[in-house]
């Protein structure tokens, strides 16, 4: 089972933000989500934060999406030393996404009316 | 606290200070928050009979118990201060990410008073609040002016890319800083708090723009009932389609809409149907020629907006709407009906921060007064008569108040009235009419007229629906509904998507997972009609009049549309009768008592 993301149905609303704060902290806090929106003006990328690595990164540089440059660290998905998404604002403790729910029931999938985010069985 | 932060900030610009006060209980409980507690707030500070234009005007960015919660398309914010364009109270909504980031960094409300000695800018930070300088903002177009706050705020906060486009950005144009009566509040690259001036009150303060960003947390009281609820919403939304329907389309399924049913604006309203826009009937067809994207405001699964693009090179790659009420007053009304050409002064407006409905009413009226001979070609410098793309020239006249722009500045009555025949202006309390023409249902014209603010179209609801075509009803139910719609947008509830009878009743359901207080339908209309009361009564005291509660002559008088006229005084005296007013339109006694507005009312009745 997986989220699979289809980035041109996003709308940037961030309720994927939202409901992943209030899921996980009982708050309303975009700044504690285990998801993050990053908009364009000719689309939004959703990014699912992934694990936390201290390696050096030696992938830097632009990616191309739908013929548009995207910085490659917006793409990547590593909460590292240096990024500032990711983090929980008040601690700096990473944040990583625990496929929530029991059984699996990822609530960004939930919230996201617009079904950029799905959940697929593979 | 839920919902609620429970914290004002005030702004004195004057002595560039700025701090931070507790918000009385009953604020939160009998006003809610965003255009009741502005009501209330300017009610008890401000004397209604102020120049708009002066530093006495307080300038209100307000927030509502469920801006940044999550509560679907209920993120927006309110503006309000004394309007420059109608000399009423003033409350414009919305949308964009400015509402929940204010509300993120710890405040409800952010009022603004004084006046700054030079351009500035106002940059919230959490707690750290500044008056910076704007020299290097001042002239610019609105979405440069925002480029440029972005950037410096890249360098001084060392943001990244996520946090720099979740931040929320206010700010005006040239039109507001050359004090033009109608300019807007932009917001977010081209959403607006559009109708009532309130640019011009920002420009008066030497205010160019506000800056939010808060990375704090709203509270919820019962959060696992709230995240259920809202999943059982977007079940219910797809089921009925509506959220399908609103996020493919938006509001560009009304112009087939009203022109099928011979209710759009057209020609200064001589006409409510237009030949050129039969192709744009089909809504399928405007999305395949123009839209890039959908967006949806923080917390909106809806995304009733638009990105679209304009092939012209002179013009950026893509631009936000244009939405029906732009299409309809700047397109069919002036005579334009390229798909093109509307989205060019849309466009325009946005950026110069102009209204597009009381713009497109401006330049109607010019188009008009040229066309019968009373406005010389001479004080034009070119031809105007409908229809003519000089249009984009004067548009930015207007905005730079130059040449016979630095009259049409002031507002369409003393432009009218200029050249001879101030019933060619069609507004209403200097505001112009929106997209739906009134003849078509007498129950719009009785809510343009009756309107708190001027002929608004987001502070009532299209006839469409139960009852509201019924004319033994209709009164009543404009009463029903704008007391609906003045808690709505206290919120602050998104008026697209909870139209009063379709998910009016939702505003209660969230207000109480989230605050934990539990609020009835009943408490809650009791509280809107308060509101709407408080503001007749700051009307009144400001000078308005029952005189002012009217429709132009050619709405009242000559059958343009469906072969009607609105009898305007007699459904006045009706309505009058169902809100507990006296003839003259103000409130009585016994009404008074009932909404505990006694003391508010002295010296008034
Ligand atoms: S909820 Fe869905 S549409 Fe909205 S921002 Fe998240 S991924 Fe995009
Ligand atoms: S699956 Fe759960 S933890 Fe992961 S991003 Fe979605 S809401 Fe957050
Ligand atoms: S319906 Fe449209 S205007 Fe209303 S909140 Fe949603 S996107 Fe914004």
């Amino acid at each position: 089972m997986r989220i699979k993301i289809d980035y041109k149905k996003c709308i940037g609303c961030k309720q994927c933000e939202i409901v992943c704060s209030l899921a996980h902290t009982g708050t309303v806090n975009p700044w504690r989500s285990r998801i993050r929106i990053f908009i364009r003006e000719e689309f939004c990328l959703p990014v699912i934060a992934g694990p936390y690595t201290e390696a050096a990164c030696n992938s830097k540089g632009m990616v191309m999406v739908d013929g548009l440059e995207v910085d490659g660290c917006v793409v990547c998905r590593a909460s590292r030393p240096t990024k500032s998404v990711y983090k929980e604002p008040d601690t700096g403790i990473p944040l990583k996404c625990d496929f929530c729910g029991e059984p699996p029931d990822p609530q960004c999938v939930q919230w996201c009316a617009p079904e950029a985010l799905t959940l697929i069985e593979e | 606290m839920f919902g609620w932060n429970g914290r004002i900030l005030r702004i004195d610009l004057t002595r560039g200070t700025n701090w931070v006060e507790e918000m009385p209980t009953y604020l939160m409980q009998e006003y809610i928050g965003g255009r009741g507690m502005c009501i209330r707030i300017l009610f008890d500070e401000i004397d209604p009979r102020i120049d708009p234009l002066s530093s006495e005007n307080k300038l209100i960015f307000a927030t509502g118990p469920l801006t940044g919660t999550g509560a679907p398309a209920a993120s927006r914010f309110i503006v309000s201060a004394k309007s420059p364009l109608s000399n009423c109270i003033a409350n414009p909504c919305c949308g964009g990410y400015f509402g929940a980031n204010l509300k993120y960094a710890g405040y409800d409300l952010l009022i603004v008073e004084g006046k700054s000695p030079g351009p500035a800018y106002i940059s919230i930070h959490n707690d750290r609040v500044e008056i910076r300088p704007a020299e290097h903002l001042w002239g610019k177009l609105a979405t440069e002016t925002e480029h440029a706050l972005r950037v410096d705020m890249r360098l001084r906060d060392d943001l990244d890319d996520w946090a720099l486009n979740t931040i929320g950005i206010a700010d005006i144009g040239p039109a507001g800083e050359n004090l033009v009566r109608f300019a807007c509040i932009m917001s977010d690259g081209g959403r607006a708090a559009g109708r009532s001036g309130l640019g011009a009150v920002m420009g008066s303060k030497n205010i160019k723009a506000v800056t939010a960003l808060g990375t704090g947390q709203v509270n919820i009281a019962d959060a696992e009932g709230f995240r259920k609820a809202v999943m059982g919403f977007y079940q219910e939304g797809r089921n009925n389609g509506e959220l399908i329907k609103r996020r493919m389309y938006g509001t560009w399924s009304l112009p087939g809409r009203a022109n099928k049913s011979k209710s759009q604006a057209s020609l200064n309203f001589k006409e409510g149907y237009s030949e050129a826009f039969v192709k744009y009937e089909d809504p399928e067809v405007i999305r395949k020629l123009i839209r890039v994207r959908d967006e949806g405001c923080f917390s909106c699964p809806f995304g009733c907006s638009k990105r679209s693009r304009i092939k012209d090179p002179e013009y950026p790659k893509t631009a936000k709407g244009p939405e029906h009420e732009s299409m309809a007053l700047l397109g069919s009304n002036c005579g334009l009906g390229d798909m093109e050409d509307i989205c060019r002064a849309n466009y325009l407006c946005n950026e110069l921060g102009m209204d597009t409905i009381t713009t497109g009413t401006m330049i109607s009226c010019a188009m008009e007064l040229y066309e019968e001979g009373y406005l010389p070609e001479k004080d034009l410098g070119y031809p105007l008569e409908f229809g003519n793309r000089n249009m984009f020239k004067l548009l930015k006249q207007i905005a730079h108040r130059e040449g016979i722009g630095d009259l049409m500045a002031e507002g369409g009555i003393a432009f009218a009235a200029k050249y001879g025949h101030p019933e060619l202006f069609m507004g209403i309390k200097g505001m112009g009419i929106p997209a739906w023409h009134p003849q078509a249902f007498d129950a719009l014209g009785l809510q343009y007229a009756t309107n708190n603010v001027g002929a608004n179209h987001t502070k009532s609801t299209l006839p469409f629906y139960e009852g509201r075509k019924d004319p033994a009803h209709f009164v009543e139910f404009t009463k029903k509904d704008q007391d609906y719609l003045a808690i709505a947008d206290s919120g602050v509830l998104c008026w697209i998507i909870y139209h009063g009878p379709l998910w009016g009743e939702k505003l209660s359901e969230w207000l109480t997972y989230i605050t934990g207080t539990t609020y009835t339908q009943e408490t809650l209309d009791r509280l809107g009609e308060r509101i709407w009361n408080l503001e007749r009564l700051f009307n009144l005291k400001a000078g308005i009049t029952c005189k002012d509660d009217t429709l132009p002559p050619r709405i009242t008088k000559e059958p343009r549309v469906k072969n009607r006229v609105v009898d305007i005084d007699r459904l006045l005296q009706e309505y009058y009768e169902w809100r507990g007013w006296d003839k003259k339109g103000v409130p009585n006694q016994e009404k008074l008592q009932e909404l505990g507005l006694e003391k508010e009312g002295a010296g008034v009745i």
